[in-house]
């Protein structure tokens, strides 16, 4: 069955039509004079006339037929950044081979397509020579958090004679989690019977032994218990008193009215839905900012939403994953509940300012973004 | 080789064919064309860094308004429009190629390049116009190619994204100076493609369907000859004997008359009938042409002569011709005459009509249509005359017949009373009109001389000069005595003008009749037989330029004047005729193809006629579907969401105010645009950046709303008005 889909599949490709013209700015004066060439010649009777429009009528020919020469056979591929961020430029390498065995490509433009959408910044190509691969990168700056899914590539040419603009797209699907974007932000202060503990915020071995402990990605190598993980067979890492205490869960409440997030499913805006939706972001962001900022500090963090339970962790792993969740975190309604916060540790309310909801937990801190 | 000089190199040879194909046809000023020619060698030379053309920007302008102005003057002066037009243009491509800096530059020596081929295409209608045309297809291409390379390198080169600052643009210079963007190969490659689709220029040329409703063209003018028009004065055709210009083309159906050995053809012209002081006119009492006319398609129109003895009115007419006559398509250069030529007894002319011209008198059976530049016709004629038998039972004037009143018998009385005894004295003893005509003409031909040394006949009768004193002359003289003799002994004569002869061109097929093939023969009326051409001129002195050599400057010569055929015939001359003529062989020969493989169409028909309902319903069907499967693609596709139809309003807010402040080149985004005119000062700059970050948010934050949308069109306001202020 896979098989006679992808041959459909195939099969629809080939139907549809490959090719896009737009006429330049150019052309469009190329059009006209070849009208007025052609009404001349029809007025006058001239032959010369007749010669000089069909060479113009052949010229329109010919650029379409070096214009797809030279779009055959390239092969496009794209490299992301390794970490993408809402609000800040990142650089996505685009390479293109040309496939070709004895043909030169040029003047190539290669677009990004989003829902089917080009983005706003063009890869050039001056020349690709046969069976040689060439690469550039663009820039580009995404407002928002998300999941987006590169759909393709829509490569473009006017050449030869600038005349037209021809373009075709291909199908290269990927995708790019930007995270939320991050902020600076105050370190909070901790619950009061760790005031003067005289703790360091340090990640480190320092502090009372308390026992040993599974390693988990992002652990310190140095805490690895060589002795015991020798006899248990297994990385053991030894756990010190302030680790225990120095625990804290980020509760981000992603819930917004009702009909904002149905109209949001719809696809639809409301007039309202700008502020609250904006709110979340911020809140969000919010999170993955004091998030980074526990991490940094040592501290294991673990983030909880409705429908998003990031279980405690430490280390940079543990902040790329937690960035992941938030990147996705959608916006929902108070009928889903908040994830179980850490019983232990600290806790960290975010709300969106000016959305309430029920069911939010008692909190340490309680910031509104 | 570096790209700017291979750019600036093929852009200078397609300037220079253009400039060459306007100019070749010798109607612009000798004067402006070296100035031309010296403006654009020097101009090569012209260019940054050498020179600082931010200083002479002006000169442009200023050349261009008195360019305009000095040729604007010489032509409302001269009525010459289009010589000095192209004058103008040559002005204008000096200038502005000697003002070169950027692309656009280039772009505008383009187009006045194009502007000159067409004015070209006016002003010179000649083989090199075919060659210069060529070389600009080749030229023009790569030029236009490289252009196009250059300005996207203008555009986007380079851009270092890797900076994190704004993405800067490098020295282009560099770039430019590359050796690495085109070469050799590319050159070939481009080349051979231009010249691959030069010939599908062609083939469109030859399938434009010909609907053109006249002719404008501005030749030279071909050459001046005297002779053809109402009347022509003893002693005009001795001056062009020598002249080897070929002045029409002709190809004949008879195979007898092909090759250097083959008869003399009598291209018959100008007819006239009337005789005073040594010049013959075409009288008002003359009998002006008979014909009967048959509209074709395409504007075209044949007429059918009379001929004495047969009936050739109706469609039996052309039937008559194609079998007894022989089809000549001619193709004549224009010679100062509007009378159409045709070998010895014309039957019948076809010919395409001028648009709104009066009719030229036509008198003597003679056919005439104006013309400016080369006129393509053809023409049936009888080239074998009556036998001899038939000729002496019959009579040129019915006997006793007085001569008052017939202008084929008419006499001025200034011929010598010597000439008339002379005329009766070599007839004496003839049996019949036509022994007298041969009396006479053998007389002729015996007993005088050629000569192309003319003297002045002093105040004598020009005939009686010729026959008794001077005793030699050219076939004028000969023609003249002859018609004057016959008209004396009771024969009814008049004198032709025409051609004999041509050369036989072995490449092509055709015979091309030169300007010193001029000749001059009467002819004599038989009654039952019409006009028989008699040449007096005695044989084998008429001809000085001959048939043609072997010698190989003689071949070549006519390898050339084939080409120039060629170029006539199937460019300057294609009409709807030759059309239809290429298109209905083609279809032949399609046709011939296609019983080869009518054996397997067979097949395919009995297979078609058992399963073809069934599989042209399943075609219709899948056809169905799948338009329906893509109409619902799109539909859905179309159907935007309200976020969609905001997002669109804002790119249009977008585009409209950001065009209003400046053109976004390709390679810079939105965002940078915004930074550049706020870095410059420019006015709206600020409104721009912020509605720049409303766009972006909306394209690809998902954030557009109503005051997102509301505070778009304040400031897309706001930029329109400090546009319009700026301007001010």
């Amino acid at each position: 069955m896979a098989g006679a889909s992808g041959a459909w599949a195939r099969l629809w490709r080939r139907l549809r039509p490959p090719r896009r013209l737009r006429f330049t700015r150019e052309g469009n004066w190329f059009v006209f004079l070849a009208l007025a060439i052609g009404l001349a010649a029809i007025n006058t009777g001239n032959n010369l006339l007749y010669l000089l429009l069909a060479w113009l009528l052949s010229f329109i020919l010919a650029s379409g037929v070096l214009s797809e020469l030279t779009m055959r056979g390239l092969r496009v591929t794209r490299r992301p950044a390794p970490e993408v961020w809402a609000g800040q430029p990142f650089l996505m390498e685009i390479a293109v081979e040309n496939g070709k065995a004895g043909l030169a490509s040029f003047s190539i433009e290669i677009e990004d397509l989003i829902d089917g959408r080009p983005l706003d910044k063009k890869c050039y190509f001056l020349k690709i020579p046969p069976g040689k691969t060439q690469r550039t990168s663009y820039r580009h700056t995404f407002s928002r958090r998300g999941r987006y899914r590169f759909d393709g590539f829509r490569i473009a040419t006017r050449f030869p004679f600038t005349l037209f603009r021809k373009s075709r797209d291909t199908d290269d699907g990927s995708e790019v989690i930007v995270y939320p974007r991050l902020t600076a932000v105050p370190r909070l202060p901790p619950r009061p019977r760790h005031l003067g503990s005289g703790q360091s915020d340090r990640l480190g071995r320092r502090g009372e032994f308390f026992g040993l402990r599974e390693w988990k990605d992002g652990d310190d190598r140095r805490a690895i218990h060589w002795r015991s993980t020798a006899r248990a067979g297994r990385l053991l890492v030894r756990e010190v008193h302030d680790e225990i205490e120095r625990r804290v869960t980020i509760v981000v409440d992603n819930a917004l009215p009702a009909a904002v997030v149905r109209a949001l499913d719809a696809g639809e805006r409301l007039r309202e839905d700008g502020p609250t939706l904006d709110a979340l972001e911020r809140a969000v962001s919010l999170a993955a900012s004091h998030a980074a900022a526990y991490l940094d500090g040592g501290w294991g963090v673990a983030v909880v939403g409705r429908g998003l339970t990031v279980p405690l962790g430490r280390g940079k792993a543990h902040l790329a994953r937690i960035l992941r969740e938030l990147a996705v975190l959608p916006a929902t309604t108070e009928a889903v509940a908040l994830g179980a916060a850490d019983a232990v540790g600290d806790r960290v309310l975010i709300v969106p300012a000016g959305v309430a909801a029920a069911g939010r937990p008692t909190a340490d801190h309680v910031l509104e973004a | 080789m570096r790209f700017a000089a291979t750019h600036k190199t093929t852009s200078y040879l397609a300037v220079a064919f253009a400039f060459l194909a306007m100019v070749g046809g010798g109607t612009v000023s000798p004067l402006l064309v070296l100035g031309g020619a010296v403006g654009l060698a020097l101009s090569w030379f012209i260019e940054p860094p050498r020179w600082n053309l931010d200083r002479f920007a002006w000169v442009f302008t200023v050349v261009a308004a008195l360019g305009l102005i000095y040729s604007g003057l010489l032509a409302v002066s001269t009525g010459d429009y289009l010589g000095h037009g192209g004058g103008f243009l040559i002005i204008l491509t000096v200038a502005r190629a000697s003002t070169r800096r950027a692309a656009r530059d280039w772009q505008q020596l383009y187009l006045l390049a194009f502007l000159m081929l067409v004015a070209g295409s006016v002003l010179n209608g000649e083989l090199g116009y075919a060659v210069c045309f060529f070389g600009f297809v080749i030229t023009g291409t790569w030029a236009l190619i490289l252009f196009h390379l250059r300005r996207e390198m203008e555009d986007n080169f380079l851009l270092r994204h890797a900076d994190p600052r704004a993405s800067q643009r490098v020295e282009i210079r560099r770039i430019l100076e590359s050796r690495r963007i085109v070469d050799r190969r590319f050159l070939l490659g481009t080349g051979l493609t231009s010249v691959g689709f030069f010939v599908v220029a062609v083939i469109f040329f030859l399938s434009i369907p010909r609907v053109g409703t006249g002719f404008f063209f501005r030749g030279k003018g071909g050459t001046h000859m005297v002779g053809f028009s109402d009347g022509v004065k003893l002693g005009g055709h001795g001056r062009l004997k020598n002249d080897s210009t070929v002045v029409m083309r002709a190809t004949l159906s008879a195979r007898e008359f092909h090759g250097r050995r083959a008869p003399y053809v009598y291209w018959r012209g100008a007819v006239f009938d009337h005789y005073k002081r040594g010049q013959w006119n075409r009288s008002p009492s003359s009998p002006s042409t008979i014909s009967w006319p048959e509209r074709l398609p395409g504007n075209r129109e044949r007429r059918y002569l009379p001929l004495p003895g047969v009936n050739l009115a109706g469609e039996g007419a052309l039937a008559y011709a194609r079998a007894n006559a022989v089809l000549q398509d001619v193709w004549l250069d224009p010679i100062g005459a509007d009378v159409l030529f045709a070998a010895s007894t014309p039957l019948a002319y076809e010919f395409a009509l001028p648009s709104n011209e009066r009719r030229p008198l036509e008198k003597n059976d003679e056919i005439r249509v104006r013309h400016d530049g080369p006129l393509h016709y053809r023409a049936w004629s009888i080239l074998e005359p009556p036998p001899p038998d038939a000729l002496a039972a019959t009579y040129s004037a019915p006997p006793g017949a007085p001569p008052d009143g017939d202008p084929y018998r008419q006499l001025p009385s200034e011929i010598t009373a010597a000439t008339r005894a002379k005329a009766e004295e070599i007839v004496a003893g003839a049996t019949s009109d036509y022994a007298k005509a041969v009396r006479l003409r053998d007389w002729l031909q015996t007993n005088l001389s050629y000569t192309l040394d003319l003297r002045d006949p002093d105040g004598r009768e020009p005939i009686d000069f010729f026959l008794f004193e001077r005793r030699a002359g050219h076939c004028e003289y000969f023609a003249s005595a002859f018609a004057i003799m016959g008209r004396v002994v009771g024969l009814r004569t008049r004198s032709v003008n025409g051609f004999l002869g041509g050369e036989w061109n072995e490449y092509d097929g055709y015979i091309a009749v030169r300007a010193g093939d001029a000749h001059s023969w009467t002819e004599v009326y038989f009654e039952g037989h019409g006009w028989v051409t008699f040449d007096a001129t005695p044989p084998g002195e008429a001809d000085r330029l001959g048939r043609g050599s072997g010698a190989w400057t003689a071949k070549l010569r006519r390898w050339f004047d084939t080409l120039r055929f060629q170029w006539n015939k199937w460019v300057i001359d294609y009409d709807l005729t030759q059309q239809l003529s290429l298109f209905r062989s083609i279809g032949k020969k399609l046709s011939g193809g296609g019983r080869a493989v009518s054996g397997a169409g067979k097949a395919v028909t009995r297979f078609a006629k058992r399963w073809g309902a069934l599989l042209g319903a399943l075609a219709v069907l899948g056809a169905l579907g799948w338009y329906w499967r893509r109409t619902r693609g799109r539909r859905r596709a179309a159907a935007p969401t309200r976020a969609d139809r905001e997002r669109s309003e804002l790119a249009r807010l977008y585009e409209k105010a950001a065009r209003r402040l400046a053109q976004r080149p390709a390679a810079v985004t939105p965002r940078e645009l915004a930074r550049q005119l706020a870095e410059r000062g420019a006015a709206g700059a600020a409104q721009l950046e912020e509605l720049t970050e409303i766009y972006y948010a909306g394209q690809w934050g998902g954030a557009v709303g109503d005051d997102a949308l509301a505070r778009a069109r304040v400031l897309a306001a706001d930029i329109d008005a400090a546009a319009r202020a700026a301007r001010r």
